[in-house]
């Protein structure tokens, strides 16, 4: 029997405790295929396998040991790769690092140009695949983190840049003086070329040095993607400078070999067809990264220095060295190093580059300050309470960076077709050479045709020049980059637009979603409505509605019911006097009776009335009036005479109407759901314009309505806190976390939205919407770029007009469809949505507002 | 023998019988030179190559980890 080769690899297993563990470990490793032996080193936490790679892979060993309750922690190592073009690349990558033996998972990520990759560092060094990667004619290098991230990442560019620009200072000049030398005879361009400029041998000459020069790294990474069986862009690009180049040089060289003749050199074909490819790569490098600027400015606002208070002593130290729990001092001007709680001192901080929020919020002594954000007047001392990577800052970059990563389903087709793309076109060419060889040649060809563009005659071509030149056309004005860009590109721009108004996408997915939605469900307490009752109306049968306000706050002084606070509070913030009562008995079911300068005052419900005799004549149609409004009316009383009435509800916010108002605008239905009864949920759902009511729900039942909604075929998001609404949020398609602050790592929901302000929600929708369109006009671009491009390439307008697609203008048109989508998602920047625009009224403070009340005249 | 040499016989092999085939066709019909059927010929070839390689070699590689994992199932029973 033929055994495979087998190797040996040292497998790191965390978790285990005793020599069962290590027997468990053994055995499960041992009952795989291909595994010849196991021996498990408890202390060093370590299992040696000797097993055949072609039969087993270390995923089936580390997922067999994480099957049976054990951890596998790879060596991991995370590397910044640039001259990632679109998904091709990524599966290049994925596919020649992910056969290399001890590599258990590789992770590309477009996005931010990173590759991930867990390994066995026994088997396989950091070393070796960062050759491999560079092998494939990428730049590697180790990804570092926040600022020292951004520093590499922009020397790395820059390399890149100039790289190209280098190569397309020399391919340029280079190809234009050959398209001189070739189009000299025509036209009156022999008055103002040399002749020697149009002679072969200095055509020659002329295009040696650009495709051996710049042309040459087509040629070496194609080289290199071959010898592992994988193909990409680079080699579309070698095969048509290739044969462009080979069919000049033997028309030069040979001119009776039957290729053309020297009337068929083509020199500025292979010339300018390199030039335009390091024009498309050089564009590529200087717009690439650009689309991720947003996440950039996130990452540059951190903080370099902070000032704290140690042993009484005032240290200017590095941000990153400040430790939870250390007083800070900020002045104004200068950037707050981390998040913290103010200890003392008052200023207004712009939150804008966190929370989107454009007006400075006002912080005091117990308010909570983001790090990252900018003191504007004041100076203040505050506590340290999230530092390094848990900040609000480090975490909304951290979650922005994981979304980018993610795939929105709309990509699924555009990966499926840009994977296959290069085959497919390959394919296609061959069809094209070998239809105009047999066929179209002898049917159609016209000595007198010409090039698109071009006064160039085909008359010196044969069958096999003219069908080679629409071969390589092909290859070369085919562009999977634009296909394979045209999703990554918009989102990563969408989920750094998101960001930067305060709307966390938690992935693609969810921007996608948020784009398609029909239905919006509010959780009313606390999301609709400030969560906390307060005094919305006051009935005095008297007039002096103060007096009946006063009676009632004083009756509650003691009390500890939320309603009870709520016309305290009331009370105090009209500026009356509110002494403790003498005495006070709270009637369970009732209300409350006290007694003040020997006068007895009663607060409570009709019942409370009857049973002590008070005539409520008058007051009774007001009380269901305010009851009608989904308000709490409590009958005031004293020296045994009826008074007025206080009505106290939870109140909206005040974005709330226009929030409900502009999601009607875009199309939405509206519904709220709440646990309180239909009545009360009515009546608040008729001051916003809700449309529908999901009343009487309990908690746990409230995913339970979502589904419903689900099953009636809506696309349906819920608005509601991240942590009491969890079932919910996560039921719905969409689940919008509101008002998260600078906990957004917590947070569930699909969207997170850190300020606690309804109109996000619009502007999330909007974020999604105008993201989404972008991506659909990147596919509309891509796809019917190539769609329309590869047939006119292939010559399916030749026998109508007698005009081909020169390969230069393929190359041309090649470098201008992958820039139009890069472009294309760059005017994203600087996109604000419509709900943000123009000064509409914002709060500036994190804190409740003082409600609006509609107090009543007397009656 | 090593998946990648398997591969390398199988896809050559198959360019090679597009390539012959070109030729046979080219010179059976037609009334071609020998620079068109030759460059023909060598066009098809690299083509074949370029579309066969990348969709052989994992082909191959699959079939014969299959073949040798069950050969070591059946060698532990």
């Amino acid at each position: 029997m033929a055994k495979g080769k087998v190797e040996e690899i040292t497998l790191p297993v965390a978790g285990m405790s005793c020599a069962a563990c290590v027997n468990k470990v053994e055995k499960v490793l041992k009952g795989l295929p291909g595994v010849a032996d196991a021996k498990v080193n408890l202390a060093a936490a370590k299992a040696g396998v000797e097993y055949d790679p072609a039969a087993c892979s270390l995923t089936d060993m580390a997922e067999a040991v994480r099957g049976i309750g054990y951890e596998v922690p790879w060596d991991r190592i995370e590397l910044l790769v640039l001259g990632m073009m679109g998904s091709h690349c990524q599966t290049i990558i994925s596919k020649a690092v992910g056969e290399l033996e001890g590599v258990a998972k590789v992770e590309v990520n477009l996005g931010t140009d990173t590759v991930t990759v867990e390994y066995a560092a026994s088997r396989i060094s950091a070393a070796q695949i960062k050759k491999t990667i560079r092998e494939l004619g990428y730049e590697v290098s180790d990804k570092a983190e926040g600022e020292a991230a951004l520093d590499r990442e922009r020397q790395a560019r820059q390399q890149e840049v100039r790289r190209q620009l280098v190569n397309l200072l020399l391919a340029l000049p280079l190809g234009l003086l050959v398209m001189a030398g070739t189009f000299r005879d025509y036209w009156v361009l022999d008055k103002f070329i040399p002749e020697f400029l149009a002679n072969k041998y200095t055509l020659w000459a002329l295009t040696t040095p650009v495709v051996l020069g710049p042309g040459r790294q087509f040629f070496v990474n194609s080289f290199n993607g071959l010898r592992r069986g994988l193909t990409d862009m680079n080699l579309l690009y070698a095969t048509g400078i290739g044969a462009a180049y080979f069919i000049a040089v033997i028309n030069t060289f040979w001119p009776d070999a039957g290729f053309g003749g020297e009337k068929a050199t083509f020199y500025e074909s292979a010339a300018l067809l390199t030039s335009f490819i390091v024009l498309g790569r050089y564009l590529e490098a200087v717009t690439r990264g650009r689309t991720s600027e947003a996440i950039r400015k996130l990452m540059k606002l951190q903080p370099k220095r902070a000032r704290v208070l140690r042993d009484g002593e005032e240290l200017e130290i590095g941000a990153d060295e400040v430790e939870a729990g250390d007083v800070c001092l900020v002045r104004p001007g200068e950037s707050i190093p981390v998040d913290g709680v103010v200890v003392d001192g008052y200023s207004a901080v712009d939150e804008s580059m966190i929370t989107g929020e454009s007006i400075p919020v006002e912080k005091k002594a117990g308010d909570e300050v983001i790090g990252g954000t900018m003191n504007k007047t004041g100076a203040f001392r505050f506590r340290a309470t999230k530092v390094g990577r848990e900040t609000a800052l480090a975490q909304i970059v951290k979650l922005v960076e994981d979304a980018q990563t993610t795939k929105a389903p709309i990509q699924r087709l555009a990966d499926s077709v840009a994977g296959h793309f290069i085959l497919g076109v390959h394919l296609l060419a061959l069809g094209v050479f070998l239809f105009w060889f047999f066929g179209g040649f002898n049917w159609w060809f016209d000595p007198n045709s010409h090039f698109i563009l071009s006064p160039a005659e085909l008359s010196g071509l044969e069958v096999f020049g003219f069908s080679l030149l629409l071969s390589v056309t092909v290859l070369v004005i085919s562009c999977p980059c634009a296909v394979g860009l045209a999703t990554p590109s918009a989102i990563m721009a969408g989920s750094g637009l998101g960001a930067q108004n305060g709307i966390l996408f938690k992935g693609a997915d969810a921007m996608e979603t948020t784009a398609k939605l029909q239905t919006i469900i509010f959780d009313k307490t606390g999301t609709l409505t400030l969560g906390e009752p307060s005094v919305t109306d006051v009935v005095s049968l008297s007039g002096a509605r103060d007096e009946v306000l006063r009676l009632a706050a004083i009756a509650e002084r003691n009390s500890e019911h939320p309603l009870g606070e709520a016309i305290v509070r009331g009370a105090q913030e009209r500026g009356l006097d509110v002494p403790a009562a003498e005495e006070f008995v709270a009637i369970p079911g009732q209300g409350v009776e006290a007694r003040q300068n020997g006068a007895t005052i009663l607060l409570g419900n009709r019942k409370l009335m009857a049973e002590k005799g008070i005539g409520l004549d008058g007051l009774l149609p007001e009380a269901e009036r305010l009851e009608g409004e989904g308000k709490t009316a409590m009958f005031v009383a004293s020296g045994g005479q009826a008074l007025g009435i206080i009505a106290v509800a939870d109140t909206l916010k005040p974005t709330s109407a226009q929030a409900v108002r502009e999601l009607h605008g875009l199309g939405m239905e509206v519904a709220m759901i709440t646990g309180d009864n239909r009545r009360t949920a009515e009546a608040i759902a008729r001051q916003v314009g809700i449309d529908r009511v999901l009343a009487e729900v309990l908690p746990q039942d409230k995913a339970a309505e979502v589904r419903k909604l689900q099953e009636q075929g809506r696309r349906v998001a819920m608005v509601g806190d991240g942590i009491n609404d969890a079932p919910a949020l996560a039921q719905a398609d969409v689940g919008i976390a509101i008002g998260s602050g600078t906990d957004v790592a917590k947070e569930t929901g699909h969207v997170i939205l850190v300020k606690d302000d309804l109109l996000d929600v619009v502007a999330a929708i909007q974020v999604a919407r105008f993201t989404m369109r972008k991506v659909r006009q990147n596919l509309g671009w891509a796809f019917g770029y190539n769609t329309l491009a590869i047939p006119l390439g292939a010559g399916l307008l030749y026998p109508f007009t007698a005009q081909i697609v020169s390969p230069e203008l393929a190359a041309f048109l090649m470098a201008i469809s992958s820039l139009s989508v890069t472009l294309n998602a760059m005017s994203m920047r600087g996109y604000r949505p419509p709900i943000r625009r123009g000064g509409r009224p914002t709060l500036a403070r994190h804190e409740p507002q003082p409600h609006r009340e509609a107090v009543r005249p007397g009656v | 023998m090593k998946p990648g040499i398997a591969a390398a016989i199988i896809y050559t092999s198959i360019a090679l019988l597009g390539a012959g085939s070109f030729l046979a066709a080219t010179t059976l019909s037609g009334d071609y030179d020998w620079v068109a059927r030759l460059g023909g010929a060598g066009w098809v070839f690299l083509l074949s190559m370029i579309i066969l390689m990348p969709t052989i070699t994992p082909w191959v590689k699959r079939r014969l980890g299959r073949a040798e994992a069950r050969e070591q199932t059946v060698h532990h029973k």
